[in-house]
């Protein structure tokens, strides 16, 4: 019994020295720790020792197993943390994952941005269909029948009372049916026009429309609100001006245009707004007292503005959707 | 409308004030000035030029070569003209000069070998006419290298105008001379009309007689007699060229000139060509066709107005003359229309012959009543003065209905509550009277003015209003520095759709935006589309029923530019008729629709991984991602198709409570094949409506979990066949409320199993919110479960 120990014990020392993997360690474990390895046979052969040698090679199976677990035990801790050193060799540099983060598109980002400069000013939002019927698109806005002011705005008709309205008013309309002054609100959507395609036209664009109405609203407000507006949105140095104009639906109206100088190129005036007080006619056929009430209104395309801010030369990319454009807006 | 700023200055001295100052009033009043054209920077380097010798180019038989003085210097010029010959006087352009027809700067260059430093000018290549026969000779007596501009006399500013629509008023040199002396406190001088006269209705060599004053409240008329049809003089031909107008005879160019002088449109008949020397205004009888003096055939309605002779029609009333009855070489004497036609009669035959003149466009905006007369005779003795021959001094005048002007009254205190500001009362007064409002009352609270009939657009006090705004200056409104705002509920109609727009590019979507209107081909037969009556193409002559075409169009655009990492959504209205005609807003439906689409690969090649392409799985776990943050989507009900239809080859839908949420699946082949995409496309379209209306409105806190989950994992082989979703279906209802999640953590297949066969493996999570659950109820549901899922689908057990 004690050869049988000691040579295990040296086998065991011998070949843990030589060790140099996990796996010929775990080679290691089966031979010796397993339920059939050779220190449970030992503790096999231990049971049929007789009676009074029991207790010596007890204890010294003990020892000798509890040494042995030891050195093993040592042994896979240093292969271990060897192990581990390489895997925890870090390259940095490598490229990480790929994500890829999405993106709004640019004209909705124009509009949020313009959006949330009125949102600032206590504007609500509200929206419409693009049917309209022919009522709500001209008629309550004093579009008076067979006038040249209807050749101002290319129509696409649906039938005779019906069409794509040719611009955001008519949500107007239906907020002032709806609900009595005072107002404060803007109304973003999509309107149609029936132009050919080109860089400069589409047949349709994105307006954003605003109307305030209350007891003591006055053009100069208008004016200040706008201001405000266009500042926020192009920087407090833009250059501007207000011309006189004509909308069916405002009188006084106005025009803003803004000095537009891109680096290399000729400046030049740029409209980017339409506004005025509100006409009389308008309050009139929507039943809004018009001695007591005033309201000023003010619209603006978003294609135009994004075009503007992004240096953007054809209004078909928008539409396009070619990723390679639509990814340089993120 | 172009302006000449030299004919401008007849009507009011500018002396002083830079065409940049008039071209920025002229703007902020509100005639927009879109570009000015400085004639004389336009002829810059161009000179009067002396041919000094012609001889001919040594290689080349058409070309000579000409030794030109700009009178300090001699030049070579090659030039090709057949007429150039020496001692001529010639508009010479100089190295460094830019011709004005085709923007090319003359450089020093060898033709054929022979030096040429500058180019003799034909009338064309100067933009004055349309004469390429030859080189322009000048006058003898031009003085040689004078700038060509002042020999020409051309020495003028071009201003293109934009009239709104409302200011009729504005459509002539008057009007817009109008409007700058009341900006720089000018005097507008009219032209003087010395010609004594009598009106009558009828003379000795002809009558008028208005039968639909409706259609023409006045018509006015003079006739002159033995005129001689020639070419216009040099000053008349100046003019009309200077706007762009292409002089014909002196007749007809004399009734360009008031039109383009005074805004009245003027027509000049041959008055042997008149039946029964008689005028006649009144409607087209029934349908037929009349020609024009353009000699072209237009189809005419009963509605139109014309003007007929004793027999015939003569002219479109407002619009253009007949050929029938038009000025010729031989004729002799003439009868001038002057008269003011209804705008709506007018704008309707011009709209349905779809033509627009001079005159419609002023005619159909509103031209002056009170100023038929003036311009008549004003037309006449220029007609005299350059076509010989005498005014017939009854000067017929058909008026049955005088236009009176209007009288209105504006408040003081109105005009500072509508602007927010005050105006002194004396530059009101100031405004009126150099618009030539008539001021008949004036007191401390208000002042009354006569409208004078040329401003159709000045009917109430607001529109006065803006006549003082627009005159006094936008630029001159004071800053305001602060705003108050009625304390009312504020909304945003827009926040649920913002709000998808987070969620999806969050997911890795790009946003796309697509035109609504599509070929009627494209749209998806599920709905009836609605048809534009006047589309600009059949590609855009229906209104999209489903965001599905356009996507698929921006899906095929990309992949043909090598973009083929496809994840995009875009929301947007869709419209579906449910009538044939659209009379009401019943006849149709819109509403907003989002639509997800994936397309071509997941992932490329990395160093971390291998490229893959997107499935269906992609696609349905980024609707379930979405639709989750919507409702409990356990409560959402899914129904699958996998026999497909014309546009998907299998498709699922998704419904809460009955509503329809959405549906989609893989794009067929068959369509794909039509927008020309080589690669799988899923797409998912959602009714963003619904969607909104359906969920779930609140967030609330539910406390967090205090006790401990337990789970549960199992494996069965069952049947390829047997869908995952009844398995689950049954796992769920073989339990208590105690289980609260099925998580599908594998699927296997392998020939051990059975080529039929796959094997499924579940892990179930059970958990109670006010308890620690005990083993043992736990277990005695989950062998439960076990037992009937084998017994349903004759599963098996695994593990």
């Amino acid at each position: 019994m004690k050869e049988k120990i000691e040579q295990i014990k040296k086998d065991f020392t011998s070949e843990l020295t030589s060790v140099d993997t996990e796996d010929s360690l775990e080679n290691i474990r089966i031979k010796y720790f397993s339920r059939n390895g050779l220190f449970a046979q030992l503790f096999e052969d231990f049971k049929s020792l007789p009676k009074e040698e029991k207790p010596k090679f007890g204890q010294i199976l003990n020892i000798e197993k509890q040494s042995a677990q030891q050195k093993f035990d040592e042994i896979k801790q240093k292969l271990e943390s060897n192990s581990t050193d390489k895997a925890e060799y870090i390259d940095l540099s490598l490229p990480g994952r790929e994500r890829e983060i999405g993106n709004v598109h640019v004209l909705n980002q124009t509009l949020n941005e313009v959006k949330s400069i009125f949102k600032g000013l206590g504007f609500s939002i509200y929206t419409g269909p693009e049917i309209e019927s022919d009522e709500n698109n001209f008629e309550m806005l004093n579009f008076p029948d067979d006038h040249p002011a209807r050749d101002m705005q290319d129509t696409y008709f649906l039938s005779e009372s019906f069409l794509l309205r040719t611009h955001t008013s008519p949500v107007q309309v239906r907020l002032m049916k709806k609900h009595q002054p005072p107002y404060r609100a803007i109304m973003p959507g999509r309107v149609y026009r029936n132009e050919a395609i080109s860089a400069k036209s589409y047949c349709l664009f994105h307006q954003l429309e605003g109307l305030v109405i209350d007891t003591n609203v006055t053009f100069a407000e208008l004016k200040g609100t706008l201001v405000y507006f266009i500042k926020q949105l192009f920087g407090s140095d833009v250059k501007y001006r207000f011309r006189a104009s004509f909308f069916p639906f405002t009188e006084p109206s106005a025009e803003v245009d803004i000095w537009w100088e891109p680096k290399g190129k000729e400046g030049k005036w740029l409209e980017i707004l339409g506004c005025g007080m509100v006409d009389p006619n308008v309050l009139n056929n929507l039943k809004i007292d018009s001695e007591k009430y005033i309201g000023y209104a003010f619209g603006m395309g978003i294609e135009r503005i994004a075009m503007l801010k992004y240096g953007i030369d054809d209004i078909r990319l928008f539409f396009d959707n070619d990723k390679r454009f639509l990814n340089q807006f993120k | 409308m172009i302006i000449s700023l030299k004919w401008l200055k007849n009507y009011i001295n500018l002396d002083g004030i830079s065409v940049e100052e008039i071209v920025d009033k002229l703007t902020t009043s509100g005639s927009e000035v879109e570009e000015v054209i400085d004639k004389s920077s336009e002829f810059k380097n161009i000179v009067v030029g002396y041919v000094e010798s012609v001889s001919k180019h040594p290689n080349a038989d058409r070309l000579s070569v000409c030794k030109v003085s700009d009178g300090n210097e001699l030049f070579d010029v090659v030039c090709g003209a057949p007429n150039v010959s020496a001692g001529q006087k010639v508009p010479f352009a100089k190295v460094g000069a830019i011709i004005p027809n085709g923007k090319f700067e003359i450089k020093s260059a060898k033709i054929r070998g022979e030096k040429s430093s500058g180019m003799i000018c034909a009338e064309d290549e100067l933009g004055l006419s349309e004469d390429h026969s030859g080189i322009m000779v000048l006058s003898e007596n031009a003085e040689v290298g004078k700038p060509l501009v002042e020999e020409l006399k051309l020495d003028d500013v071009i201003i293109d105008v934009a009239i709104t629509p409302n200011r009729s008023d504005a459509l002539s040199h008057i009007g817009i001379a109008r409007d700058l002396a009341t900006i720089f406190d000018k005097k507008l001088i009219y032209p003087e009309i010395n010609f004594e006269y009598k009106v009558v209705s009828k003379n000795d060599i002809a009558e008028v007689d208005i039968e639909n004053a409706e259609g023409c409240p006045r018509y006015s008329a003079v006739i002159v007699k033995n005129v001689e049809v020639k070419e216009s003089p040099e000053w008349l031909k100046e003019k009309l060229t200077s706007i762009g107008s292409r002089p014909i005879n002196n007749i007809v160019d004399v009734t360009n000139f008031i039109l383009h002088e005074m805004g009245q449109p003027l027509h000049a008949f041959d008055l042997k060509h008149l039946s029964d020397n008689k005028i006649v205004v009144k409607n087209n009888l029934g349908e037929g066709e009349f020609i024009t003096l353009d000699s072209k055939k237009r189809s005419m309605l009963p509605t139109d107005l014309m003007i007929w002779d004793g027999q015939k029609p003569v002219a479109i009333a407002g619009v253009m003359g007949g050929e029938n009855s038009e000025v010729t070489a031989d004729t002799k004497d003439i009868l001038i229309e002057s008269a003011f036609f209804d705008p709506s009669y007018v704008r309707k035959t011009a709209k349905h012959l779809g033509l627009s003149t001079d005159a419609s466009y002023r005619f159909e905006r509103g031209t002056n009543p009170s100023g038929t007369l003036d311009a008549a005779l004003r037309a006449a003795l220029l007609i005299i003065e350059t076509a010989g021959g005498e005014i017939i001094k009854e000067v017929i005048d058909v008026y049955p209905n005088e236009i009176l002007s209007k009288e209105i009254s504006v408040r003081f205190s109105r005009i500072s509550k509508i602007l927010g500001f005050d105006i002194p009362k004396e530059k009101i007064y100031d405004i009126f009277e150099g618009l030539e409002f008539n001021i008949i009352n004036k007191s401390e609270e208000e002042i009354t003015v006569s409208v004078p009939t040329f401003r159709h657009d000045i009917e109430r006090e607001i529109d006065l209003i803006e006549e003082i705004v627009r005159i006094y200056g936008f630029e001159n409104i004071p800053p305001i520095e602060n705003i108050s705002l009625a304390l009312t509920n504020k909304v945003d109609e827009t926040s649920f759709l913002d709000d998808l727009r987070k969620k999806l590019t969050a997911f890795g979507f790009d946003e796309t935006v697509s035109n609504s209107l599509i070929s009627e081909d494209k749209s998806i037969s599920y709905t009836k589309s609605v048809k534009v009556l006047n589309p600009q193409s059949t590609e855009m002559s229906v209104l999209r029923n489903s965001l599905l075409p356009g996507m698929l169009m921006n899906i095929s655009r990309n992949l043909k530019v090598k973009e083929n990492q496809l994840k995009f959504f875009e929301t947007g209205h869709v419209f579906s008729s449910n009538s044939n005609t659209i009379k009401s807003f019943e006849d149709f439906s819109e509403n907003e629709n989002l639509i997800i689409a994936i397309c071509g690969k997941r992932q490329n090649t990395e160093w971390y991984q291998k490229e893959s392409y997107f499935d269906i799985y992609d696609l349905s776990g980024n609707v379930n991602g979405l639709l989750s943050s919507y409702f409990d989507i356990e409560k959402l009900e899914s129904k699958y198709t996998f026999e497909g239809d014309d546009y998907f080859e299998y498709l699922v839908s998704k419904s809460f409570n009955n509503v329809n949420i959405g549906s989609g699946g893989k794009v067929s082949n068959e369509l794909l094949d039509k927008y020309d995409i080589p690669n799988e496309v899923f797409v998912f379209e959602i009714n963003a409506d619904n969607l909104k209306q359906n969920s779930k409105d609140e967030k609330k806190y539910q406390p967090l979990l205090k006790y401990p989950k337990v789970y549960r994992d199992f494996a069965f082989v069952l049947d390829k066949e047997i869908s995952y979703y009844e398995v689950e279906k049954t796992i769920k209802d073989s339990n208590s409320k105690l289980l609260k999640k099925v998580n599908l953590f594998d699927i296997f297949e392998s020939e051990s199993l059975g080529s039929s066969k796959k094997s499924l493996a579940f892990q179930l999570e059970y958990f109670d919110e006010a308890r620690t659950l005990r083993e043992d109820e736990v277990d005695s549901e989950f062998w439960n479960t076990i037992e009937v899922v084998k017994k349903k689908f004759n599963a098996e057990l695994r593990g």
